[in-house]
């Protein structure tokens, strides 16, 4: 197992817990209000989603633009400019919280009118919408915060703060919805938000904690901040439209005895959202990566995700296909024509997963890559474009099982046209990677768990590489076999009794010098710092070693120990 | 790591060739045992590498022939191996020929 994968994997299981979290606290509320105040709390509340997904879309804007444009630079050992965007990122927060609280303010009456409902629906809308105010600013804080905690490399804190918002959401609004109704619903919402802020500045108190504020505001960067996230972002808001378009068609073509088998559809379609984990866990990663310009474990960790991504579709849709009645017993259906009608949609909706898992891929991935308007592109072409030209052509030609094909179809059909494109405008060689290859080929990877056999081996494979296939000087292949050795076995010694994993990066890509980039995930230690103690001969010879190398940094990012040196 | 080791009337000439680190440190350690020795000649001529547990080796060795009252002499010391005795200022401990 490499580094890459061993880290990749370690943030998995948090994206993937905080994704579902997300989803779950999101339909939460809905559940509760309807429960607990009726069939007149499931309509406000449903009303309210579009406004609720706006919320989030900001939410995400600001959050995910802040932990790439964090992470990358922090993989070019800028951390100035690192925190430069954390604080704007806060800046942006307090922005769009607030202008989208005021905005929400202002329209509530206007707006709750317009969506056409009266009496106990409207009064309730209202109420809820009142007591949702806050939640503008308090989800694009939690958002930016536990995106910022995991570009760090902290999964175990933001996963502790979702369980935790999760819990405090529905406990709270059970409790208030009981006492307050719409108000006591909202109101517990606001609790989980707040609580999960408060777990989150957690990280800030913690040794490994690497980010920091500075004295700076640029409208610019606010600007690159949402920019950069936009593809990504905006998945929540062509997901509801697509939705929305799918409702007017198939009521207006089919009519509303069809609704129940489309509820079922859209649930279906809302795996989306659970397929965000795999490109999420892989974020900070790819950023410092991308930021160190090092292409080849770009690619690597890449891959991985891909491999999942499949995995991950490929499991859903096949175990959607085998037993269907499972997401058709969660919408409560029970006429036995409507259920297999329904059971037929899922089948043919879940074939077209894996499309949605590598559309959500990509979409992120472009975005980490700074090709956001691709990004933007795709998931429009995906989650909107080509399923409506779809759905109304098959609809038409097929009837209603055309529809759900047309959205089975639609993915591939997207990725298709854009494999077409790029092929056509970058030309083969930069699908869908968009890589530097001559730059990849001129970076060679070693991974290793520290071990005195480990180690040595790979120190005499670096010096016979230098010296026999780079053609390096004796002296050169030497000090740099002498530095992997020196600083591995100073590593191990300090991570006595505990599998500590390395990644020593040759990057020759700048052609006049050899940068070493040697990364492992023991202890928070500076292999540069020529004060620390030295406590044994080792340490003594890489103090040295450091004072004549003029050309090292150390910078500690997503969770692990990362030296760069110049030889 | 290739080591010859001769002994005759308390003096010892170790022949040391190939790279001295960690997992071969042990094996020159053994090597340099200079128990009824006076003088040590240490032959490096064929040691192009030479890690911080091969210097310790050499640092052991000096402190026993001096309590021994001995002297310990380094031949045909390569580059590399003088640059990392230089680093750390080991070089003043030793004789070289």
């Amino acid at each position: 197992m490499t580094f890459a994968l061993d880290k990749y994997l370690k943030f998995l299981p948090a994206s993937a817990a905080v994704v579902a979290v997300e989803f779950l606290s999101g339909v939460a509320s809905c559940v509760i209000c309807g429960q607990i105040i009726g069939e007149d709390g499931l309509s406000a509340l449903n009303l309210m989603q579009p406004v609720a997904n706006a919320v989030t879309f900001l939410a995400l804007l600001a959050g995910i633009g802040t932990s790439v444009l964090f992470a990358t630079e922090m993989g070019r050992f800028d951390k100035r400019r690192a925190s430069e965007y954390a604080t704007q990122g806060f800046w942006t927060v307090l922005i769009l919280g607030s202008l989208s609280m005021l905005v929400l303010a202002l329209v509530r009456h206007f707006a709750a009118g317009a969506f056409g409902v009266t009496g106990a629906v409207l009064v309730g809308l209202k109420e809820y919408w009142l007591w949702f105010l806050p939640c503008a600013l308090l989800e694009p804080l939690s958002v930016y915060l536990s995106s910022l905690c995991h570009a760090d490399g902290d999964p175990k804190t933001c996963i502790s703060a979702y369980i935790v918002q999760f819990a405090a959401t529905c406990a709270f609004s059970v409790w208030l919805t009981l006492r307050m109704g719409f108000a006591g619903c909202a109101l517990g919402t606001i609790i989980g938000h707040v609580l999960a802020v408060a777990v989150l500045c957690m990280h800030f108190v913690r040794k490994e904690n690497n980010i920091e504020y500075a004295w700076h505001f640029s409208v610019c960067d606010s600007w690159r901040i949402c920019r950069c996230a936009i593809g990504d972002a905006s998945s929540r808001i062509f997901e509801g439209a697509l939705i929305l378009a799918l409702n007017l068609y198939v009521v207006a073509r089919f009519g509303e005895g069809m609704l129940p088998v489309l509820s079922v559809v859209v649930v279906v379609l809302s795996a989306v959202e659970f397929f965000d984990g795999v490109p999420r866990a892989m974020q900070p990663l790819v950023s410092v990566y991308v930021g160190e310009g090092n292409d080849r474990l770009v690619f690597r960790v890449l891959r991985y995700a891909e491999i999942l991504a499949f995995a991950e579709g490929a499991a859903l849709a096949l175990l959607l296909i085998l037993f269907p009645q499972f997401a058709v017993s969660m919408v409560g259906i029970t006429d036995p024509g409507l259920v297999g009608e329904a059971m037929t949609a899922v089948r043919i909706v879940a074939a077209g997963l894996v499309g949605l898992a590598f559309m959500a891929l990509f979409n992120s991935y472009w975005t980490y890559i700074a090709k956001e308007s691709l990004a933007l592109a795709l998931t429009a072409c995906t989650m909107f474009v080509a399923p409506v030209v779809l759905f109304v052509a098959f609809g038409e030609v097929f009837g209603v099982v055309g529809v759900w094909a047309a959205l089975a179809i639609a993915p591939f059909a997207a990725i298709g046209a854009f494999a077409f494109f790029i092929c056509a405008k970058w030309g083969r060689k930069e699908l869908p990677h968009f890589l530097d290859w001559r730059r990849a080929a001129r970076i060679r990877v070693f991974d290793l768990v520290l071990s005195p056999k480990a180690i040595c081996g790979v120190s005499e494979k670096i010096r016979k590489f230098l010296a026999i296939r780079r053609g390096f000087g004796r002296d050169k292949a030497d000090l740099t076999a002498l530095l992997v050795e020196e600083t591995l076995m100073l590593v191990k010694d300090h991570n006595k009794g505990r599998k500590t994993r390395a990644e020593i990066s040759l990057d020759f890509s700048r052609s006049d010098e050899l940068r070493l980039i040697v990364r492992d995930d023991g202890e928070i230690f500076n292999l540069t710092d020529t004060d620390a103690e030295v406590s044994s001969l080792r340490a003594y010879l890489v103090s040295n070693l450091m004072v004549f190398l003029p050309a090292k940094r150390n910078m500690t990012i997503t969770g692990f120990n990362r030296n760069i040196f110049q030889i | 790591m290739k080591i010859e080791k001769k002994i005759s009337d308390g003096k010892m000439t170790v022949v040391v060739a190939g790279n001295v680190d960690t997992t071969t440190a042990p094996e020159f350690s053994a090597a340099l045992d200079l128990e009824g020795v006076n003088e040590a000649t240490i032959d490096l001529s064929g040691v192009s590498y030479m890690s911080s547990v091969g210097l310790r080796c050499l640092l052991v060795a000096k402190k026993t022939m001096t309590a021994q009252g001995g002297e310990i002499k380094l031949k045909g010391v390569q580059k590399p191996v003088k640059d990392v005795l230089d680093m750390t200022g080991f070089s003043s401990f030793f004789e070289f020929i």
